[in-house]
């Protein structure tokens, strides 16, 4: 660090940035937090008008039957998704350092969903791989002699979105367990080996406690992914918000903007800032959970 | 990478217990790519052909007599309007992404250089704003925008893109800065340099690898934005790709001009995809140094 004063330009060029930070981040933040203790109707209407509510616009969230739909599909993509996700990434990884070949390529493959727009991933997922007759789900369990399964039906919908959204978050997941493994010496690894310890072995003793920091990360981030889950969702109900699929982002966006359909017939944006608070504050806490576990007896690598 | 083994040869008895590895990712990598190959094919057919179960053998006998429909594409790109998203996206994607790199920077330089009070401040808050849901921030933006008068506005929209990266981009390029060594510096100020002339004449330049990484994901970013876009761009003029596309897959419903579709699929993956293509392993290397410092 260079430890000369020069305060002009440290302002003039921290500035810019934070002027829009100030802007699109802190004042937004704060707002969205006022506005949910606030009986709002419509976004744009004036501070005046607001009225104080308490926790009314919490109240009236833990009473509304597309609330708990949408927080119980939040809930269940967030820790069914989350190990799955996870776990598989973590496999994965694990593989592609294990000294395989074509390493490089099957990386980049693997990670290759995240760069293609959910839009177009969505819709190759839902015309093509759930489709009834052709799709390659379905070929291939016929082929296996089994019988042809309805994936957009009302009681697959909701994991079909589910398998089609983790699809692509793998790789994402994946890279990020490969860097941690790789900075993991391979002097333990080669120690263990002398020791005579299997690759099961192995990855129970040393890479798995030498990755929790990664683990963490890994925990935090796909919480924010999935606290933002909304896409998908329209993907799977385009028409009208579902029970199956709707999920927190989901139902404020049809509280505050109310787009598509005659699913809900008011608007509140009150509320919707209180989903908006209630988002924020399952990742504060994920984030405080994950830190307080791993922080506990934490190898510095 | 093969420094388990000791021999530059096949070693039969690694590879054998390597083998379910090899089986999971060859599964994984296939699915990977019927599943882009399909919509490809499906892109240069007719809608009764897309639904058939003959879909490929009507793809290579199109292939061979160089009857592929082409014609999806034009009216893809004419009739569904997705040349209109893609040109918005184009230039929503470039402007943003030049400008985050020309505020990041200064910023990602001096907090990775200088000490000063509130540093440390600034940077948690950055690191904040990088896992805050956009459900927190959508609201209050959008009543200041209506409220202003700037809905459907192409600058609102790049206004957005710019602030909604600059975190991001902050922490990925003070990683770079930090590697720099201060001697450029210490020469540039003995020859009598300013500081702020030395950053944009010897630092910037010095950290193009980095600023270089740090685009490509915005580009990428930028252009697969959703949520931002469909609340601020509701209008077809200045709809981006993903929103666009996602009407038009709305519409088609009711129109059934699936190859056409398919055509606009192709066409608003291909740039981020022909991007990764050329460019992965640099992606790859951007995604693990971004996020262990997030």
């Amino acid at each position: 660090m260079v430890k000369r004063k020069n305060t002009r330009m440290i302002v003039l060029f921290l500035a810019p940035a934070m002027l829009f930070y100030a802007m699109v981040f802190l004042y937004p933040i704060l707002r969205t937090t006022v506005m949910s203790f606030f009986k709002v109707e419509t976004v744009s209407q004036k501070v005046g008008d607001w009225k104080f509510s308490g926790l009314g616009n919490y109240f009236k969230l833990f009473t509304a039957n597309m609330f708990h739909a949408s927080m119980f599909n939040f809930i269940k993509i967030l820790l069914v998704g989350g190990v799955v996700v996870l776990a598989l990434a973590l496999l994965f990884a694990v593989i592609l350092t294990s000294g395989i070949r074509g390493k490089r390529f099957a990386r980049s493959v693997i990670y290759l969903p995240n760069v293609i727009s959910a839009v177009a991933m969505g819709t190759m997922w839902l015309n093509y791989v759930y489709n009834i007759d052709y799709g390659i789900f379905n070929n291939t369990f016929t082929m296996f002699g089994g019988a042809p399964v309805l994936w957009t039906g009302p009681g697959t919908l909701f994991w079909s979105m589910l398998i089609a959204y983790s699809f692509g978050m793998v790789g994402y997941h994946m890279l990020i367990f490969i860097s941690g493994i790789e900075r993991i010496g391979t002097e333990y690894f080669e120690a263990a080996k002398i020791e005579g310890a299997n690759v099961f072995q192995q990855f129970w003793n040393i890479t798995l406690p030498l990755l929790k920091g990664v683990m963490r990360s890994n925990v935090v981030i796909w919480t924010v992914s999935v606290t933002g889950f909304f896409v998908w969702g329209q993907l799977f109900s385009p028409v009208s918000l579902s029970f199956d699929t709707v999920t927190p982002v989901n139902y404020m966006y049809e509280l505050v903007f109310g787009a598509s359909s005659s699913a809900i017939t008011e608007r509140d944006a009150g509320m919707g800032a209180a989903i908006g608070v209630l988002m924020a504050a399952v990742v504060v806490v994920v984030a405080a959970l994950s830190t307080l576990i791993t922080r506990r007896d934490d190898v510095e690598l | 990478m093969a420094k388990a083994s000791k021999f530059r040869g096949i070693n039969v008895r690694k590879e054998v217990r390597l083998l379910p590895g090899y089986l999971l990712c060859a599964v994984w990598i296939v699915f990977t790519f019927i599943l882009v190959a399909w919509v490809v094919c499906a892109s240069f057919l007719s809608s009764n052909e897309i639904f058939s179960d003959s879909m490929m053998s009507s793809f290579f006998t199109r292939l061979t007599t160089f009857t592929l429909k082409f014609d999806n594409y034009a009216k893809a790109w004419g009739t569904h309007n997705v040349g209109v998203y893609f040109l918005n996206s184009l230039v929503y994607t470039v402007s943003s992404c030049t400008a985050i790199v020309l505020i990041s920077a200064p910023a990602a330089y001096v907090l990775s250089r200088f000490v000063f009070r509130g540093n440390a401040f600034i940077q948690s808050l950055l690191s904040v704003a990088m896992g805050v849901p956009a459900i927190m921030i959508i609201m209050p933006l959008f009543g200041i925008v209506t409220a202003l008068h700037l809905m459907n506005q192409p600058s609102t929209i790049i206004f957005l893109y710019i602030a909604m990266n600059i975190p991001f981009t902050t922490f990925f390029l003070m990683a770079f800065f930090k590697n720099l060594s201060p001697t450029y510096e210490e020469a540039a100020a003995i020859d009598g340099c300013s500081p702020i002339r030395t950053f944009w004449r010897i630092m910037f330049p010095l950290a193009q690898p980095g600023i270089i990484t740090v685009s490509i994901f915005n580009f990428i970013t930028v252009w697969n934005e959703y949520f931002l876009s469909l609340v601020f761009a509701n209008k077809s003029q200045v709809r981006p790709v993903a929103v666009g596309l996602y009407n038009m897959i709305q519409s088609m419903r009711y129109t059934g001009d699936w190859g056409g579709m398919f055509a606009s699929v192709v066409i608003v993956f291909a740039p981020t995809f022909l991007l990764y293509i050329f460019l992965s392993e640099r992606i790859i290397a951007g995604v693990t140094g971004g996020a262990i410092k997030g």
